[in-house]
Protein backbone atom coordinates (compact mmCIF):
# COMPACT_ATOMS: atom_id res chain seq x y z
CA UNK A 1 0.00 0.00 0.00
CA UNK A 2 1.52 2.85 -1.26
CA UNK A 3 0.76 6.82 -0.19
CA UNK A 4 2.60 9.48 -2.36
CA UNK A 5 2.65 13.23 -2.09
CA UNK A 6 4.05 16.35 -3.35
CA UNK A 7 3.40 18.73 -1.24
CA UNK A 8 3.80 23.18 -2.37
CA UNK A 9 2.69 23.96 0.68
CA UNK A 10 4.23 23.31 4.96
CA UNK A 11 3.21 20.12 6.09
CA UNK A 12 3.45 18.57 9.59
CA UNK A 13 4.80 15.34 9.94
CA UNK A 14 3.12 14.36 13.19
CA UNK A 15 -0.35 15.16 11.68
CA UNK A 16 0.67 13.39 8.27
CA UNK A 17 1.41 9.90 10.12
CA UNK A 18 -1.51 10.25 12.21
CA UNK A 19 -3.83 10.55 9.18
CA UNK A 20 -1.78 7.53 7.60
CA UNK A 21 -2.82 5.78 10.38
CA UNK A 22 -5.93 5.94 9.78
CA UNK A 23 -5.62 5.17 6.37
CA UNK A 24 -4.00 2.14 7.38
CA UNK A 25 -6.69 1.48 10.24
CA UNK A 26 -9.20 1.28 7.42
CA UNK A 27 -7.84 -0.44 4.42
CA UNK A 28 -6.20 -3.29 6.30
CA UNK A 29 -8.51 -3.60 9.90
CA UNK A 30 -5.10 -3.49 11.85
CA UNK A 31 -1.82 -1.28 12.04
CA UNK A 32 1.74 -3.07 11.35
CA UNK A 33 3.30 -4.18 13.79
CA UNK A 34 6.77 -2.56 13.07
CA UNK A 35 6.94 0.98 11.77
CA UNK A 36 10.00 3.19 11.05
CA UNK A 37 9.78 7.03 10.11
CA UNK A 38 12.16 9.40 8.48
CA UNK A 39 11.61 12.99 8.80
CA UNK A 40 13.83 15.85 7.12
CA UNK A 41 13.91 19.28 7.72
CA UNK A 42 15.86 22.21 6.47
CA UNK A 43 19.15 23.67 8.07
CA UNK A 44 19.53 27.45 9.13
CA UNK A 45 22.67 27.43 7.34
CA UNK A 46 23.68 26.76 3.54
CA UNK A 47 26.54 24.86 2.10
CA UNK A 48 29.29 27.83 2.71
CA UNK A 49 27.58 28.55 6.61
CA UNK A 50 25.62 31.69 5.01
CA UNK A 51 22.42 31.95 7.15
CA UNK A 52 19.78 30.36 4.91
CA UNK A 53 16.04 32.47 4.05
CA UNK A 54 15.01 28.99 2.14
CA UNK A 55 15.50 26.08 0.15
CA UNK A 56 13.56 26.07 -3.10
CA UNK A 57 12.79 22.72 -4.60
CA UNK A 58 12.26 21.84 -8.19
CA UNK A 59 10.53 18.68 -9.53
CA UNK A 60 9.95 17.66 -12.99
CA UNK A 61 6.05 16.87 -13.01
CA UNK A 62 5.03 13.84 -13.88
CA UNK A 63 8.36 12.00 -14.08
CA UNK A 64 8.74 12.91 -10.02
CA UNK A 65 5.81 11.31 -8.64
CA UNK A 66 6.14 8.20 -11.31
CA UNK A 67 9.58 7.92 -9.67
CA UNK A 68 8.79 8.14 -6.24
CA UNK A 69 6.22 5.51 -6.38
CA UNK A 70 8.66 2.92 -8.12
CA UNK A 71 11.04 3.26 -6.25
CA UNK A 72 8.87 2.92 -2.93
CA UNK A 73 7.13 -0.32 -4.70
CA UNK A 74 10.46 -1.56 -5.24
CA UNK A 75 12.08 -0.80 -1.70
CA UNK A 76 8.48 -2.73 -0.15
CA UNK A 77 8.76 -5.35 -2.21
CA UNK A 78 12.55 -6.16 -1.64
CA UNK A 79 12.10 -5.94 1.93
CA UNK A 80 8.26 -7.36 2.57
CA UNK A 81 7.47 -3.95 3.66
CA UNK A 82 3.32 -3.57 4.08
CA UNK A 83 3.01 0.37 3.74
CA UNK A 84 4.44 2.99 2.53
CA UNK A 85 4.21 7.02 2.92
CA UNK A 86 6.46 9.51 1.04
CA UNK A 87 5.36 13.29 0.96
CA UNK A 88 8.30 15.53 -0.42
CA UNK A 89 7.52 19.31 -0.36
CA UNK A 90 8.25 21.62 -3.43
CA UNK A 91 8.78 24.92 -3.79
CA UNK A 92 9.92 27.37 -1.14
CA UNK A 93 10.93 25.84 2.14
CA UNK A 94 11.75 27.81 5.32
CA UNK A 95 14.80 26.51 7.59
CA UNK A 96 12.92 23.90 10.15
CA UNK A 97 10.85 23.14 7.69
CA UNK A 98 9.89 19.44 6.86
CA UNK A 99 11.05 18.37 3.13
CA UNK A 100 10.77 14.79 3.24
CA UNK A 101 8.84 12.36 5.58
CA UNK A 102 9.15 8.67 4.71
CA UNK A 103 7.40 5.95 6.67
CA UNK A 104 7.31 2.43 6.56
CA UNK A 105 5.66 -0.15 7.64
CA UNK A 106 5.84 -3.89 8.30
CA UNK A 107 5.59 -7.09 10.32
CA UNK A 108 9.15 -6.90 11.84
CA UNK A 109 11.10 -3.74 12.67
CA UNK A 110 14.22 -4.87 10.50
CA UNK A 111 12.50 -4.77 7.16
CA UNK A 112 10.45 -1.28 8.50
CA UNK A 113 13.77 0.43 9.10
CA UNK A 114 16.27 -1.02 6.27
CA UNK A 115 12.94 -0.03 4.15
CA UNK A 116 13.23 3.16 5.32
CA UNK A 117 16.72 4.16 5.26
CA UNK A 118 16.87 2.21 1.33
CA UNK A 119 13.83 4.61 0.05
CA UNK A 120 15.22 7.69 1.47
CA UNK A 121 18.87 7.26 0.06
CA UNK A 122 16.89 6.18 -3.29
CA UNK A 123 14.84 9.50 -3.15
CA UNK A 124 17.41 11.83 -2.76
CA UNK A 125 19.74 9.70 -5.62
CA UNK A 126 16.87 8.76 -8.42
CA UNK A 127 13.62 10.67 -7.84
CA UNK A 128 14.45 14.15 -10.03
CA UNK A 129 14.87 16.92 -7.54
CA UNK A 130 16.86 19.93 -7.65
CA UNK A 131 17.72 21.96 -4.61
CA UNK A 132 18.20 25.97 -4.57
CA UNK A 133 19.73 27.84 -1.28
CA UNK A 134 18.44 31.01 -1.08
CA UNK A 135 20.88 33.28 1.22
CA UNK A 136 21.12 36.80 1.16
CA UNK A 137 19.05 37.49 -1.85
CA UNK A 138 21.33 35.29 -4.02
CA UNK A 139 19.97 31.46 -5.30
CA UNK A 140 22.84 28.88 -5.44
CA UNK A 141 21.95 25.50 -7.20
CA UNK A 142 23.49 21.90 -4.80
CA UNK A 143 24.76 19.51 -7.27
CA UNK A 144 25.64 16.67 -4.73
CA UNK A 145 23.60 15.16 -1.43
CA UNK A 146 24.80 15.86 2.28
CA UNK A 147 26.60 12.71 3.49
CA UNK A 148 24.89 10.04 4.73
CA UNK B 1 7.65 28.22 -25.89
CA UNK B 2 10.64 28.60 -28.05
CA UNK B 3 10.81 26.96 -31.36
CA UNK B 4 14.47 27.25 -32.47
CA UNK B 5 15.38 26.42 -36.13
CA UNK B 6 18.20 24.60 -36.01
CA UNK B 7 20.15 23.65 -39.33
CA UNK B 8 20.08 19.68 -39.73
CA UNK B 9 16.38 19.88 -39.07
CA UNK B 10 13.12 20.16 -41.34
CA UNK B 11 11.33 22.34 -42.00
CA UNK B 12 8.33 20.72 -41.08
CA UNK B 13 6.15 22.28 -38.45
CA UNK B 14 3.99 18.85 -37.98
CA UNK B 15 4.45 17.62 -34.24
CA UNK B 16 4.14 14.59 -35.15
CA UNK B 17 7.98 14.48 -36.58
CA UNK B 18 9.21 16.85 -33.27
CA UNK B 19 11.15 16.17 -30.26
CA UNK B 20 10.12 17.96 -27.15
CA UNK B 21 13.56 18.96 -25.12
CA UNK B 22 13.20 20.35 -21.72
CA UNK B 23 15.89 21.83 -19.55
CA UNK B 24 15.74 21.49 -15.75
CA UNK B 25 17.29 23.85 -12.62
CA UNK B 26 20.86 25.51 -12.97
CA UNK B 27 20.97 23.89 -16.66
CA UNK B 28 17.55 25.46 -17.22
CA UNK B 29 19.07 29.01 -16.72
CA UNK B 30 22.22 28.35 -17.74
CA UNK B 31 21.01 27.94 -21.08
CA UNK B 32 18.05 30.62 -20.40
CA UNK B 33 15.06 28.36 -21.76
CA UNK B 34 13.61 25.77 -20.08
CA UNK B 35 11.59 24.14 -23.29
CA UNK B 36 11.80 23.88 -27.12
CA UNK B 37 10.49 22.18 -30.40
CA UNK B 38 12.63 20.42 -32.43
CA UNK B 39 12.54 19.14 -35.48
CA UNK B 40 13.88 15.75 -36.42
CA UNK B 41 15.36 16.01 -40.31
CA UNK B 42 13.64 13.07 -42.41
CA UNK B 43 15.03 10.03 -42.36
CA UNK B 44 17.50 9.89 -45.73
CA UNK B 45 17.41 6.15 -45.23
CA UNK B 46 13.58 5.66 -45.03
CA UNK B 47 11.19 5.11 -41.84
CA UNK B 48 13.57 2.57 -40.33
CA UNK B 49 16.38 5.01 -39.86
CA UNK B 50 17.07 5.04 -35.88
CA UNK B 51 16.60 9.03 -34.85
CA UNK B 52 19.02 11.38 -33.13
CA UNK B 53 20.64 10.38 -29.88
CA UNK B 54 20.36 12.72 -26.93
CA UNK B 55 24.04 13.27 -26.94
CA UNK B 56 23.51 14.59 -30.50
CA UNK B 57 20.76 16.57 -29.49
CA UNK B 58 22.46 17.84 -26.71
CA UNK B 59 25.64 19.22 -29.45
CA UNK B 60 22.74 19.87 -32.00
CA UNK B 61 21.33 22.56 -29.33
CA UNK B 62 24.96 24.16 -28.53
CA UNK B 63 24.02 23.11 -24.79
CA UNK B 64 27.22 23.79 -22.18
CA UNK B 65 29.77 22.45 -22.08
CA UNK B 66 30.11 20.58 -24.98
CA UNK B 67 30.63 17.41 -24.10
CA UNK B 68 27.33 16.44 -21.52
CA UNK B 69 29.01 16.74 -18.02
CA UNK B 70 28.85 13.21 -16.34
CA UNK B 71 26.35 13.91 -13.75
CA UNK B 72 24.16 15.02 -16.12
CA UNK B 73 21.44 12.49 -16.53
CA UNK B 74 18.36 12.00 -19.64
CA UNK B 75 14.72 11.19 -19.51
CA UNK B 76 13.05 10.19 -22.33
CA UNK B 77 9.38 10.21 -22.11
CA UNK B 78 9.63 10.88 -18.19
CA UNK B 79 12.12 7.51 -17.62
CA UNK B 80 15.59 7.43 -17.28
CA UNK B 81 17.40 7.37 -20.46
CA UNK B 82 21.16 6.26 -21.98
CA UNK B 83 22.94 9.01 -24.49
CA UNK B 84 22.95 6.50 -26.75
CA UNK B 85 19.05 6.37 -27.00
CA UNK B 86 17.51 6.38 -30.12
CA UNK B 87 14.77 9.19 -30.19
CA UNK B 88 11.90 9.08 -32.29
CA UNK B 89 9.05 12.03 -33.08
CA UNK B 90 6.86 12.66 -30.79
CA UNK B 91 9.62 11.96 -27.87
CA UNK B 92 9.84 14.13 -24.85
CA UNK B 93 13.77 14.21 -24.10
CA UNK B 94 14.71 16.17 -20.77
CA UNK B 95 18.28 16.78 -19.72
CA UNK B 96 18.67 16.10 -15.97
CA UNK B 97 21.20 17.99 -14.06
CA UNK B 98 22.60 16.30 -10.55
CA UNK B 99 19.53 15.06 -8.57
CA UNK B 100 19.21 16.38 -4.64
CA UNK B 101 15.93 15.37 -3.65
CA UNK B 102 15.17 14.59 -0.19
Amino acid sequence: MLAIQLEAEQFEPLSALAEWHQLLAARLGIRPAAESHFVGRVRPSGANDAPLTALELEHYPGMTEACIASLAAAAAGQHGATAVLVIHRIGLVLPGDAIVLVAVAADRRGPAQRCCQELLEALKHEAPFWKREWSQGVGSWITGNTPL
Amino acid sequence: MINLPLQAMAVSTDPASQVQVRLFAGLREAMGWSEQLVELAPAAGGNNTAGPTPEQLWRQLNLQPTNPPAGVRVAINQQFATWDSSLAAGDELAFLPPISGG
